[in-house]
């Protein structure tokens, strides 16, 4: 590790310390992820060379962000596993909040929002090809190079082989606002769709610049998505008073989608609420949503 | 997350079409250094270790009763990693912990049970967790933690898909039989140098010629014009699979001829040229022994008749 100078501590990730540092002889900036290695009575642990080796499959693509090594140190005895990630300079949170506070706050430029959306459903389509689900996905896990436009998707953490976490490495209350409501009401079967929730969350963000639905425990959580999109019944949702966690809830009736997000246009607001369908399998795939209208305008060649 | 030989990229999406332009792309950061090959041949590297480190994987999986998939794999690190670093030849026991440690991985990879004694039961003595963990995370620097080796078993569903008869039991039968070339193929110094797609592909064209010998004309055009297959590439390696298949070619020709499959199935074809027609007349008067002498024929076209492969024929069908 005596290739990479430590620049500055940048984040304290779902699974471990995140450092800015800098590769000695090219320049490179890097972002190196720290995970403890927790040996067992079989050496390498299972889950840790089946999640890296994911990783390293899945880094592949331009829309994921790339790891380019991963290096192993001995640390008094203690085996270390540093991830070394490209570095890129800010992250979708930070993006939004640049445009929502200042000197000059003013809405996302509407086609940066589209060109984000299509490079985001890429990113997740790619995962969703190759058989992963990210689980996880928010403006923090999305990271951006302001200046080519590019986002990448981030955090394809290690630790699927675990449920969703609750808490994370640091007990930082994982957030749950753009957890799918099939999550949050106990599904054990859950698959793909629950990503295209969190990219509908985040698109609807983009959008207004804050937050869909800011809930602070499930129960709220799934309250602001009632309020807004109504309550779930079973004939629009087969199967969902069955759900471990259902509850007896107010019966709220959908509110018009379009007045949450009053500066998307109407294609926009058409692909929002096919990620944000109830029934799982009635929501939008990735792959489908690049090809909604909505993208129609954006001149894909430069993908 | 299994990790799954034929579909090293696994999941529950059921259409694969969008994960084969990835396979092809990567299959190379899963294979030897292209050194490799050429390494044994200036004796660099001696082919002894490589013939003495299988040995010691296949005794491995032999004694912990492993699926032969997980020799598969221990082989494909064990070479990716010798290509990459020295194995003294003085140090036979540091041989022995590469072996270990090779179907160690694949095992946690597969999520295998087992434990690293089981490995060792045939041993005079037995490696410490700590040193096999120490080669194993020397292999993954090595492998650069490129553990879901894309291998010729994920290109044989893609490339089975160009062979007409759709009949399943059929196609079973040949992806079986190219499954055991493939096995077979693994120890072949000469093919190491061929793309793990390549492989498949031949493997899958030796199987047919063996057992659907009408319907392989076809399927070699087929398969020789995916834009994905160098057509020079998979002559080259066909005709080295051919001298390792030959050598089991005899038994195999035994079980087809018990098989209940019936002769009229050979009638089956897809081509319109004309030398196709005489062939399919042939077969359809069938009996087993003329079947045979189709093989034997066609064999020798196979591997000897390089005109075979023109370009003219690849338009016919």
């Amino acid at each position: 590790m005596e290739k990479y100078e430590k620049l500055e501590k940048v984040g304290e990730g779902t699974y471990g310390k995140v450092y800015k540092a800098q590769d000695k002889t090219t320049g490179q900036l890097v972002a190196l992820k720290k995970t403890r290695l927790e040996m067992d009575e079989e050496g390498v642990p299972p889950t840790a060379l089946r999640e890296v080796s994911l990783l390293q499959m899945l880094s592949q693509t331009i829309y994921v962000v790339r790891l380019l090594c991963v290096e192993h140190v001995d640390k008094n005895g203690k085996p270390l596993l540093y991830l070394v990630f490209e570095y890129l300079d800010t992250d979708l949170k930070k993006f939004i909040d640049t445009y929502r506070r200042g000197p000059n706050p003013r809405p996302l430029p509407p086609s940066v929002i589209q060109s984000f959306m299509f490079q985001l459903c890429k990113g997740v389509a790619h995962c969703h090809s190759h058989g992963v689900l990210h689980r996880d996905l928010k403006p923090q896990n999305l990271l951006v190079d302001k200046e080519k436009g590019i986002l990448k998707i981030a955090d394809l953490g290690l630790g699927r082989a675990f449920t969703v976490p609750l808490k994370s490495y640091t007990h930082e209350i994982v957030t749950l606002w753009y957890r799918a409501p099939e999550v949050l009401l106990g599904s054990t079967h859950y698959s793909t769709g629950v990503d295209m929730w969190s990219v509908g969350c985040i698109f609807a963000e983009m959008a207004r610049r804050q937050a869909l639905f800011p809930g602070d425990s499930e129960l709220q959580q799934l309250l602001h998505i009632f309020r807004l999109l109504g309550t779930p019944n079973d004939e629009q949702w087969p199967g969902v008073s069955s759900l471990r966690d259902w509850h007896e809830y107010p019966q709220w009736k959908p509110q018009n989608l379009g007045r949450a997000v009053p500066s998307l246009e109407p294609d926009g607001v058409d692909l929002l609420s096919k990620m944000l369908q109830y029934d799982p399998a009635n929501r939008i795939s990735a792959k489908a949503a690049l090809d909604h209208p909505y993208f129609d305008s954006l001149d894909k060649s430069q993908f | 997350m299994e990790y799954d030989l034929e579909n090293p990229l696994l999941g529950f999406q059921e259409d694969q079409s969008d994960t084969i332009p990835y396979l092809f792309a990567s299959e190379l950061d899963h294979m030897p250094c292209l050194n490799y090959v050429s390494s044994f041949e200036t004796r660099d590297l001696d082919v002894s270790v490589r013939r003495e480190g299988i040995s010691l994987i296949l005794q491995m999986q032999f004694s912990c009763n492993f699926d032969p998939s997980i020799q598969y794999l221990a082989v494909n690190y064990f070479d990716r990693f010798i290509s990459r670093q020295e194995v003294p030849h003085e140090k036979p026991w540091m041989l022995r912990l590469l072996g270990i440690s090779c179907v160690s991985l694949a095992a946690k990879m597969k999520r295998i049970d087992f434990s690293l004694t089981d490995f060792q039961r045939e041993e005079g003595f037995i490696y410490d967790t700590q040193t096999i963990q120490r080669m194993e995370l020397l292999i993954l620097g090595a492998l650069k933690w490129r553990m879901r080796s894309i291998t010729p078993f994920s290109f044989v569903n893609f490339f089975l898909s160009f062979f007409k008869l759709k009949d399943p039991p059929l196609r079973q039968a040949l992806k079986a039989r190219a499954t055991e070339i493939i096995f077979k193929a693994q120890r072949e110094i000469k093919l190491l140098e061929f793309k793990p797609s390549i492989i498949a592909a031949s493997a899958l064209l030796s199987a047919s010629h063996e057992l659907f010998p009408l319907q392989f004309p076809c399927f070699r055009t087929a398969i020789s014009a995916s834009t994905y297959v160098n057509k020079e590439k998979l002559l080259d390696c066909s005709n080295v699979m051919h001298t390792i298949v030959m050598d089991s070619y005899e038994s195999v020709l035994d079980t087809v001829s018990c098989s209940d499959t019936p002769v009229n199935v050979l009638d089956l074809h897809c081509s319109s040229s004309q030398s196709e027609k005489v062939t399919t007349t042939t077969s359809s008067l069938g009996t087993v022994r003329s079947e045979r002498d189709i093989k034997r024929r066609k064999i020798s076209d196979f591997c000897c008749n390089e005109k075979s492969f023109q370009l003219s024929q690849i338009q016919q069908c």
